[in-house]
């Protein structure tokens, strides 16, 4: 077992050396910088008083840190998708492009612990990207705003919420958790090709088509009735953490949607990566 | 040491390898030779249980590799034609990360084996400032590690320059001599290999078309330069001769069991002058050559 530990951490190891890594990290740093800047715009600043006032809030109150981080991570997701498809992608397929796979299995060591080793590594960055997303953001949104209640809006999900400000540190640190796990999927789904016979950016390729295509379809009215069955529908749900009532038996099933995708990708893709000739 | 069970490969409907069985003794320096594609990396990729036999099987001290791989693999190390490193970890940390996956190292063991390969004063740089040299060097380093009983080599000099070669050649011997290793090796480079193997095994389009030492092929033809005079009358005494034959322009070939003194006596008695015989060392590559069936080069002149 203290091997699989010493194992996982060079995987985790070869996952943070790269500079592509700290690259990512930084564009992330970028973005939120940009949603902070627009946010804070003349325009933009005016809607969110309107629609916190209307609600018989205030503005200085409610418009606070805690509000910007959330806007800052709820629009940096869609780069944090790209960018786990990107990351889980590689992989599997990128060792085996490169050849240091054929290295690695030399050694008296099974496919499968290989597959879940990068799997268990790939869900710990997913986490930790998230972690870095959501502490980055907070720290510039207080900087920025400083503490205040938490406002959250997010119309599909039909969530419209004020937290109040003792509540709002602890709600939004609560949330993250829930925001990784859902981000796991995409990491599954890259995961999953990474381990075909295919290149490294083709895997993200599909990976990114796969989660688009099931965004534009999910959002068309005449598949409401479908709407269960698409992957979008279950992401986002940790969005509904921040209602008065968390709606915990749907929240429950989503994440069992999602949890079940996950193994099945982990289960799909370590059966096609133990088939393959590997030369 | 290994055992080779009528292994063959079928990538899609390309034969990559057709029924090969092989046996390899302990401690021996075995050549596995071919073309490109002769089916050398698949068969290297089966032995290592990363290519799946269409059928047939490989078994190392006995323990199949498709059947219980972990327990097959333990005590073997493998290179490859370009060997592949994380590039962006120093040397050192690519050492530490491929022999995780064996078991957990004492320091001083590691350090042993990167001073056998001569890398000691370069093991902390990143892998991307390797000479290619270099590379090789840690790959045998990691191939090293933890001591295996069998080495397999795919291409081990491949791209070296002439002293990287002669080095490489030293090592493979001092592995063998000193350590009693088992190598399995696969090269183009048939001088290397000449000097290097106790036996060969020659593919040719996924078939084995010979399996033994090479000196034993040479052997059952025989080459003679022969210098006689005159020399339209010498090619008939010699091709009326059972077993004689000419290879070239005044180059006797004499078939295993023949004399070259009954060819001069013959000619000497046709009234054949003879002004000299030598004998012609024939070369792995020759003799490869041969085998395979591919025309040699006119040689210059």
């Amino acid at each position: 077992m203290r091997l699989f530990f010493t194992q996982l951490k060079f995987e985790l190891l070869k996952m943070f050396s790269r500079k592509r890594t700290y690259i990512g990290f930084a564009s992330f740093l970028i973005m939120e910088g940009v949603i902070l800047f627009m946010c804070n715009l003349p325009g933009p600043q005016l809607r969110f008083r309107r629609m916190i006032e209307q609600n018989g809030y205030g503005f200085d109150e409610y418009f606070s840190g805690y509000t910007l981080a959330m806007l800052m991570v709820l629009w940096t997701r869609i780069l944090g998708y790209l960018y786990l498809a990107l990351v889980a992608g590689d992989l599997v397929a990128k060792e085996v492009e490169e050849g240091t796979m054929r290295m690695l299995l030399c050694r008296p060591i099974t496919r499968v612990r290989v597959a879940v080793l990068k799997y268990l590594a790939c869900v710990i960055y997913t986490y930790a990207l998230i972690g870095f997303i959501a502490g980055s953001a907070l720290i510039a949104g207080l900087a920025y705003r400083g503490f205040g209640g938490l406002f959250i809006m997010s119309p599909g999900e039909g969530v419209f919420s004020l937290i109040a400000r003792e509540k709002a540190l602890g709600m939004y640190v609560s949330s993250i958790p829930y925001l990784a796990l859902s981000m796991v999927t995409i990491s599954s789904l890259g995961f999953l090709f990474s381990c075909c016979n295919m290149k490294p950016a083709a895997a993200s390729v599909v990976t990114l088509s796969i989660i688009f295509l099931d965004f534009i379809f999910s959002g068309i009215p005449y598949f409401e009735s479908l709407k269960g069955f698409f992957i979008a529908t279950h992401l986002s749900t940790w969005v509904h953490l921040f209602e008065t009532y968390p709606p915990w038996w749907r929240m429950m099933e989503d994440y069992t949607y999602l949890i079940g995708l996950d193994v099945t990708c982990l289960i799909v893709g370590t059966a096609i990566f133990l088939q393959r000739d590997l030369k | 040491m290994i055992r080779l069970e009528r292994l063959s490969k079928v990538f899609g409907k390309r034969p990559a390898l057709h029924e090969l069985s092989l046996e390899i003794p302990q401690g021996q320096i075995f050549g596995l030779l071919g073309h490109n594609g002769a089916g050398k990396s698949t068969t290297f990729g089966m032995i290592l249980g990363q290519v799946h036999p269409t059928t047939g099987g490989a078994f190392i001290r006995g323990v199949s590799v498709q059947e219980h791989r972990l327990r097959a693999l333990q005590g073997v190390g493998a290179i490859f034609e370009t060997p592949a490193f994380y590039d962006y970890l120093s040397g050192w940390t690519n050492l530490k990360i491929f022999t995780s996956y064996t078991r957990k190292l004492a320091e001083a063991e590691m350090r042993e084996t990167v001073r056998f390969v001569g890398l000691e004063k370069r093991i902390n740089d990143p892998v991307r400032v390797y000479s290619h040299g270099m590379r090789q060097r840690l790959a045998l380093a990691q191939a090293l590690l933890p001591r295996p009983e069998l080495v397999l080599l795919d291409e081990p000099a491949e791209g070296l320059d002439p002293e990287g070669i002669h080095e490489m050649r030293h090592l493979i011997l001092r592995l063998n001599r000193e350590h009693g290793m088992t190598v399995i090796l696969s090269s183009h480079l048939l001088a290397e290999v000449e000097q290097l193997c106790d036996r060969i095994a020659v593919l040719n389009q996924g078939r084995m078309i010979f399996e033994g030492k090479w000196t034993d092929l040479k052997a059952d033809t025989m080459r003679y330069q022969i210098d006689a005079e005159p020399w339209e009358q010498a090619a008939g005494v010699i091709g009326g001769r059972p077993g004689c034959g000419l290879a070239a322009e005044k180059v006797l070939t004499l078939a295993a069991g023949q004399d070259i003194a009954d060819v001069v006596a013959a000619l000497v008695g046709a009234g054949v002058k003879v002004r000299a015989v030598a004998p012609v060392r024939q070369t792995l590559e020759e003799v490869y050559l041969e085998l395979v069936g591919t025309p040699r080069a006119a040689g210059p002149g």
